[in-house]
């Protein structure tokens, strides 16, 4: 997925690096879903259809690390990825809410 | 004979200066109040194009995502919900347009009016009343004798 950046206005330095992180680590579990995916041999059309959705573009939009996996669709999400729900949102939790993440799990594995 | 060119649809990959330009102007405003918001442009594992408008920092998510499949455009919010879609781009951005989260905008603005309502009130209206009051009160004796 190629991506390109059209406007970069940070007005305060410690927002825009919060801002950052926020969005690397969404990244990251975009990149960790789409393996998963490709892993049971889906494609983005795939996983659309199996989740009800009319266009695919809502899973590219989260792969591609711009969106979250929403809560209401979290459980379907993983079992069509044949992963159980509840280690899905755990693992999810580590990228989307890391402190939360951090203080119900602590530092145990991610 | 003479040959008329036609502009070959973009059905794939890239977005067009003129598509970029369409839907830039449509975001404009809602850039332009700042605070980290900013688009960013991407694509499907199939190469369509998609163009992301992202909120305020820190969280920069994404609050509408444009999509061209087919010469198709779809506008969906960033849960993936189906805001519009159609061939014209300009019709996608007219509905992107409106569709932008603007509720922080709307209340400052109604902050600002409520605020600068007070003011007037409490710098023109009551010094009237307190003067209309003392009027009353130098009034009423002379109003009571005359009754």
């Amino acid at each position: 997925m190629k991506h390109g950046k059209h406007q970069d206005v940070f007005a305060d330095r410690p927002a825009a690096k919060a801002a950052s992180d926020t969005k690397r680590l969404r990244k990251l579990a975009g990149d960790w879903l789409k393996q998963r995916r490709a892993d049971v041999g889906l494609s983005q059309a795939d996983l659309a259809a199996r989740l009800g959705l009319k266009y695919y573009t809502f899973i590219s939009q989260v792969e591609n690390g711009f969106s979250r996996v929403p809560t209401e669709i979290m459980g379907a999400w993983a079992r069509e990825l044949g992963l159980e729900p509840a280690a899905f949102a755990r693992h999810l939790l580590v990228y989307y809410e890391p402190e939360m993440h951090r203080l119900l799990f602590g530092a145990e594995s991610k | 004979m003479s040959v008329v060119a036609f502009v070959r649809k973009q059905d794939n990959g890239e977005w067009s200066e003129k598509e970029l330009s369409t839907l830039g102007a449509a975001f404009g405003a809602t850039m332009a109040r700042g605070a980290g918001r900013q688009w960013e442009t991407g694509t499907t594992e199939n190469g369509d194009a998609q163009l992301y408008l992202l909120g305020p920092l820190p969280e920069q998510a994404c609050e509408l995502c444009v999509s061209r499949i087919g010469g198709r455009y779809i506008l969906e919010d960033g849960c993936g919900r189906l805001l519009f879609e159609h061939r014209n781009l300009d019709r996608v951005a007219l509905h992107a347009k409106a569709a932008v989260p603007s509720t922080s905008w709307l209340m400052v603005r109604a902050i600002t009016l409520w605020c600068a309502i007070r003011n007037t009130i409490h710098e023109k209206v009551e010094p009237l009343l307190v003067e209309g009051e003392e009027l009353f009160v130098q009034f009423v004796p002379h109003i009571a004798a005359l009754a």
